[in-house]
């Protein structure tokens, strides 16, 4: 050691031991009330018979009804993006360009396409759940459906009418099935989703699409000009109906609006009774600009 | 008085040194803290050197720190007469401990050649039964399999479970997959570094039956500590019916019946 | 110079030194949060009176103390009935290392799984950072290597299964050597730690879906059994019978000969012509088998965060003007940043290494192609569930199997030193 610095090494040690502590730290979690928990537990070992909890009996009403309406888009879409496709060029893409649907607004009458409008709990199904598949495809290395419905308990018919292979993932199913090219397999939901969930490829990572399956059916998704209906409602009965945009900015995918005639929740969601034989038109729904995100 | 006192207990102080240090060695044996158990064929001739370095150091250690504690009794400062008598050195008490020294160091390096030599340069004539793969933190063995031939489609792979045949040379490859470990097995005195790009054969003969540690001697990373496996001797036959069973498992089509029959039951 | 201050000054510097390295108690080991899936879920709502943070915190107080009420803490796990979790291994699995009163080893978890794992096996322990690939996150309830239907858990044997022979290729070791008692216990925490965290994130799907930004979440017994715990178990207890069928293997293939023996040459130019067909498995694994084929798809873990990232950072840019929104998103950023690993790409396995992480007998390597792995890209050629149909038929499976095998010794004396690695040079 030079007698020109002697605390040198001790001090060099000091800075080195406060910065070893340092580093991108943890966040801070919230931690359990210890005595809460313990009440809690207490309550869920007890075995006492639960009280009915007195709530609404559930309403039934008679007779069925339709709902339709129309959603445009207030703000500005944007040209679609490009997708990049780097695998399989000399099939993906070929036919047509491949751009970017997941918001898709028609020019002329400004209408959003691909809404969900689903029912979140009803008493009654009218119809059965039909033993006719449905079909789902893919070609020229995109999903013919951007969004895509199902019952559960409904046979889908998943298809690829490409010539090379591809594997088409359903999100939180058992379903990541390889469908050579030119084949197809059959899939059939056995339990519903409480928000839609994609559907993508792993080989060609661009692929994306929605689908949603719900053991009432009583799902719609608005076509290229808005509109979209959902026959053979049950009437008499409140009827919550969550809608739902893969790009919204609300809660959960949720699409706000400004409806208060029919109290439009910040979930996306609103709550309407319809008489027996009603065609109830909720008209055109404008969705804000604000409610779509990038 | 009390540099007299003073002078006895330091005294005394470096006459506990020898006095524990033998007493240390002769308990020790008898709360096991002794030589692992040795089951090899080469063990005794590993063992023996180190009882003779070890009475030889031991003598000349006693023999030292008596000395020692007898000039701090004797030549005390309370009992000082007269001056100390002030050397230069003495050549050639210099020359008699440095040849003394050197003498034995030549006489260990020259006794012990044979044991170095039996363990580490007489590699017996044999493809390898078993090449043992250290990484971190555990042993991966690899069997040639029925061909004999390491490296080929029907080779037995697992994992820290090492079986080795008794009253037969055993010949290791040993091989690192990521950073210098060290494979060593006390109770066949075994010892060898692993080193990663090297594949080095290691061999030994075990005479008894037994399942013993494998531990890594190398430091090795984080896990080093726990980085253990098991080692077994058995009789021949013992040997390839193990590997036999191992073979079975390794080709299975099926999930093990085991497990099937339990979730039939439940 | 002073030579005794300077001593005495640079001792004092030191003594400062050691000082500062490490003073104070440890706290008692307590699990945490998905925080990653907490910010998520808590996006604000317009007219919220409270500013975001504080709601969502005091709404995360209220998921953290259900979760405690539920299954208890570390070193004191609690085992609902409903659940069917083995008490007695919990208690051997959990706490600090030490002997119990009849000299068993206790804290088996916290000494063999909690550096990679974590203490609430969120994948994130301390060594977790340093580790490719990283340590498994038991809170979704996905794992990769089991013989269940995709989407559906694994059974006890397949955990126990991964604890004996470990992962290769991956840094988790086997604990073949461990006593099955412990085994046992290990298995049982790990499900214990999976039912835990997966009925954290149904509480957050509950309070995003249906709560109102004022709502309290309920704690009553038949909310937190039956609505959210039931189905839960269910799938965990289901997994036993939720095993894929192996169908029986054709006549011209042996798994006891090596692929270019004439008892499976047959077999094996079968499974190379499924391989390189028109099912796409050279897409990933490249046409030379080495994995080269694609490299930028994530698996779901990894995906989770890439995909919230992009969401959060797409949202920063046009949240400026909502203080709510804008106080969730940057909350966002900062949980991303600081509470989860570096979003990693998952590489397709190399078929010639003869490395197969999730076992290499014949049977794991049906069932990887038979059902996919379950949070990986890898896709199923088996039917997606019982009954249905797959891309290849049950038998045929066995072909493809018996080519992967074959993989790495294809070239052994063909092309010579001009061939991609085989096996007999790396292991």
């Amino acid at each position: 050691m030079t007698s020109f610095c002697h605390s040198c090494v001790p001090l060099a040690c000091l800075v080195v031991a406060t910065i070893a502590g340092c580093g991108p730290q943890r966040v801070s979690a919230p931690v359990a009330d210890a005595a809460a928990a313990s009440a809690i537990r207490e309550g869920l070992a007890s075995t006492a018979a639960v009280a009915a909890t007195g709530g609404e009996a559930a309403v039934v009403g008679t007779g069925w009804a339709s709902l339709k309406g129309r959603f445009v888009f207030a703000g500005d879409p944007g040209q679609p993006k490009p997708l990049a496709v780097d695998k399989d060029t000399e099939v993906c893409g070929k036919s047509a360009k491949l751009f970017d649907q997941s918001l898709r607004v028609d020019g002329s009458t400004k209408g959003l396409a691909d809404v969900v409008v689903f029912v979140r709990k009803s008493s009654r199904v009218k119809n059965p759940v039909p033993d006719a598949p449905q079909v789902f495809d893919q070609k020229n290395c995109e999903f013919l459906a951007p969004v895509f419905t199902a019952r559960v308990g409904q046979p889908i018919d998943v298809r690829n009418s490409d010539p090379v292979g591809h594997n088409t993932n359903i999100d939180g199913t058992s379903f990541n099935q390889l469908i050579p090219a030119g084949q197809g397999t059959t899939y059939k939901p056995d339990s519903e989703m409480g928000a839609p969930k994609t559907v993508t490829c792993n080989i060609h990572p661009w692929m994306k699409a929605y689908v949603i399956f719900r053991k009432d059916g009583y799902v719609a998704v608005s076509a290229a000009d808005g509109s979209f209906t959902i026959p053979d409602l049950p009437a008499g009965e409140p009827l919550e109906f969550q809608v739902w945009h893969a790009r919204a900015t609300g809660s959960g995918g949720g699409v706000v609006l400004a409806r208060p005639d029919l109290k439009w929740n910040p979930k996306g969601r609103f709550v309407i009774t319809l008489q027996a034989d009603e065609a109830k038109d909720l008209g055109t729904l404008e969705v804000p600009a604000g409610s779509i995100g990038t | 008085m009390g540099k007299r006192l003073a002078g006895i207990f330091w005294s005394l102080l470096f006459l506990a040194v020898p006095v524990l240090g033998v007493a240390t060695f002769a308990i020790a044996p008898a709360y096991d803290h002794w030589l692992p158990k040795d089951v090899s064929e080469h063990g005794a001739s590993i063992d023996s050197l180190f009882y003779f370095i070890l009475a030889l150091t031991g003598v000349v250690f006693v023999v030292t720190e008596v000395l020692l504690f007898w000039f701090m009794w004797k030549y005390d400062e309370s009992k000082r007469q007269g001056e100390a008598t002030y050397i230069q050195g003495s050549h050639t008490l210099e020359v008699v401990w440095t040849i003394i020294p050197a003498a034995t160091l030549l006489f260990l390096a020259i006794y012990q050649m044979n044991a170095w030599a039996d363990v580490k340069m007489r590699r017996p004539a044999m493809s390898p039964t078993v090449e043992v793969v250290a990484r971190q933190f555990e042993w991966r063995l690899r069997y040639p399999g029925r061909d004999g031939t390491l490296g080929t489609a029907d080779d037995l792979f697992l994992v820290n479970d090492l079986h080795l045949p008794i009253d037969e040379d055993v010949l290791v490859q040993l091989k690192s997959m990521d950073v210098l470990h060290s494979f060593f097995l006390p109770n066949v005195r075994i010892k060898q570094d692993a080193v990663p790009g090297m594949k080095i054969p290691v061999w030994f003969k075990a005479r008894e039956a037994g399942s013993y540690d494998i531990v890594c001697a190398e430091l090795c990373g984080w896990g080093h500590y726990k980085m253990k496996g098991r080692v077994t001797f058995e009789t021949r036959a013992e040997f390839d019916a193990w590997l036999e069973r191992k073979y079975a498992e390794q080709g299975a089509t099926q999930p093990p019946p085991e497990a099937a029959d339990v979730a039939a039951a439940e | 110079m002073n030579t005794s201050f300077a001593t005495l000054r640079s001792t004092l510097l030191l003594a400062v030194v050691v000082a500062a390295v490490g003073c104070g108690k440890t706290p008692p080991a307590s699990f945490r949060l998905n925080m990653v899936q907490a910010t998520k879920t808590a996006a604000p709502e317009s007219g919220m009176e409270k500013p975001w943070a504080a709601w969502a915190s005091e709404r995360q107080g209220q998921v953290a103390t259900i979760l405690e009420a539920m299954y208890g803490t570390p070193d004191e796990p609690v085992a609902l009935a409903e659940t069917g979790l083995d008490l007695a291994k919990l208690q051997l699995a959990a706490g600090p290392v030490r002997s119990d009163i009849v000299g068993r080893k206790n804290g088996l978890y916290r000494e063999h799984c909690v550096h990679c794992h974590g203490i609430s096996g969120d994948g994130m322990g301390p060594t977790a950072a340093f580790l490719n690939p990283y340590p498994r996150d038991y809170r979704p309830g996905k794992y990769k290597f089991k013989g269940t239907w995709r989407d559906a858990r694994p059974a006890r044997e397949d955990l126990t299964r991964v604890l004996h022979e470990g992962v290769p290729g991956s840094s988790m070791p086997s604990f073949a050597l461990l006593p099955p008692a412990q085994v046992d216990a290990l298995v049982e925490y790990v499900r214990y730690l999976s039912m835990r965290g997966e009925t954290e994130l149904a509480l957050y799907t509950y309070a995003e879906q249906e709560l109102g930004v004022d709502d309290t979440l309920p704690t009553t017994k038949e909310f937190l059994v039956d609505e959210i715990l039931t189905p839960i178990v269910e799938k965990w207890q289901g997994a036993e019978d939720a095993r894929i069928p192996i169908a029986s293997v054709p006549t011209n293939v042996d798994f006891t000969k090596p692929g270019d023996d004439p008892a499976n040459r047959e077999s094996v130019a079968r499974g190379r012509v499924l391989f390189h067909g028109d099912g796409g498995c050279v897409k990933c694994h490249g046409v030379t088998a080495l994995g080269d084929g694609q490299a930028n798809d994530y698996d779901d873990w990894n995906k989770v965060i890439v995909e919230w990232s992009k969401e959060v950072s797409g949202g920063l840019g046009s949240a400026q003007d909502d203080a709510g929104r804008s106080a969730w998103l940057h909350a966002a950023a900062d949980v991303i940043e600081g509470d989860a690993l570096r979003p990693r790409t998952i590489p397709p396995r190399n078929l010639r290494l003869g490395l197969y992480r999730g076992g290499r007998r014949p049977v794991d390597l049906y069932r990887r192609l038979y059902t996919g792995i379950n949070g990986a890209p890898m896709p199923g050629v088996g039917p997606s569930g019982p009954g249905g149909k797959g891309s290849v038929a049950d038998a045929e499976i066995w072909h493809i199997v018996n080519y992967i095998r074959s993989l790495p010794y294809e070239f052994d004396g063909e092309l010579g030193a001009d061939r991609p690695m085989v096996a007999k040079d790396r292991f």
